[in-house]
């Protein structure tokens, strides 16, 4: 009868570096564990931080070859240029600043990066077609969120009414009276319209009412009516 | 899709924020899987709370928020427990 091989087979190297990683360690006091643990977690966290960071920069946003166009039409817009020398940029309008929502935009933007290859948008036709479908899906999230990254920057409250346009602090003063949000009015702040946006933001505010997320003073859109059929905006 | 992508993009945010993170870090701090998954489930519950919505709007936190956070602030809670147990021998 043979002898039993006294050498353990060997396992694959996965495996090796699993068994490595939950040994329990000979060497490393539980002291040290726990400063390398410390000053690597606050150097994952910072890269990971700065990381995103960068990702919110007009740069990055803007360095797919099809968002050439919403950079042309919003550099035409008082966000980009105006009086003060304050720019809101993409990720200003576009990425929420609280941690949670700011994860989800970021995880949502995915899509982005699958329609810049797939090249869903890479014509100024292809754009066209699609203008009134990707607003709408903006609109949404602002009308849904009650206009929150308007929010970071702009507030009813802060506002000065006397200073204002006589046309504006009119309409501000209704929006403020009758609950409505910044974007009920102001869908074309940066981008473009599309024709048919009316219909179209109509009906992303009924979808909203119908899923229960709108109260109900929130979902009546006769004073935007009013207000857009008096400026043509 | 889009529905998809919000669903998707909830989970994560959530993954991310305080249930998923300080939900692992409160289940390593027990071997006893009810009470990790316990903890857990307490700061998905009141991770919505604390920190959603935002300063200037007051908007609703939906239920499927405070589900999706609830399930992860679980999962992570047992996650954290099962690294205890392959982890440590105390």
């Amino acid at each position: 009868m043979p002898d039993k091989d006294p050498t353990p087979r060997r396992r694959i190297w996965p495996l090796r570096i699993w068994d490595w990683f939950w040994s329990p360690t000979g060497v490393i006091s539980a002291g040290f564990l726990l400063i390398a643990g410390f000053l690597g977690g606050i150097i994952f966290w910072g890269g990971f931080h700065w990381s995103l960071e960068l990702t919110n920069t007009e740069e990055f946003c803007t360095s797919c070859h099809t968002m050439e166009t919403n950079l042309a039409e919003y550099r035409e817009t008082i966000h980009y240029n105006n009086h003060s020398g304050v720019r809101a940029i993409c990720s200003d309008c576009h990425v929420p600043h609280e941690w949670q929502y700011k994860m989800k935009a970021k995880i949502m933007a995915v899509k982005d990066v699958y329609h810049e290859v797939l090249g869903t948008i890479s014509t100024p036709e292809k754009y066209e077609e699609r203008r009134l479908e990707m607003a709408a899906a903006v609109w949404k999230k602002m009308k849904a969120s009650d206009s929150r990254e308007c929010r970071n920057c702009h507030a009813f409250e802060y506002m000065d009414f006397t200073i204002q346009e006589t046309r504006a602090a009119e309409n501000h003063q209704r929006a403020l009276d009758e609950n409505m949000t910044c974007i009920d009015c102001h869908q074309g702040i940066a981008h473009d319209l599309a024709p048919g946006y009316l219909e179209e933001y109509q009906h992303v505010v009924d979808e909203l009412a119908g899923a229960g997320a709108l109260s109900q003073d929130e979902t009546d859109l006769a004073s935007v009516r009013t207000y857009l059929d008096s400026t043509g905006n | 899709m889009l529905s998809f992508l919000d669903l998707l993009g909830t989970i994560g945010g959530a993954i991310l924020g305080l249930p998923g993170i300080l939900g692992v870090a409160l289940g390593m701090t027990t071997r006893r899987w009810p009470i990790a998954a316990g903890m857990g489930g307490l700061v998905g519950l009141l991770a919505p709370f604390l920190l959603g919505g935002s300063h200037s709007t007051h908007v609703p936190i939906t239920m499927t928020e405070y589900g999706i956070s609830l399930l992860i602030g679980v999962l992570a809670g047992l996650t954290g427990c099962a690294i205890r147990h392959k982890g440590a021998t105390v």
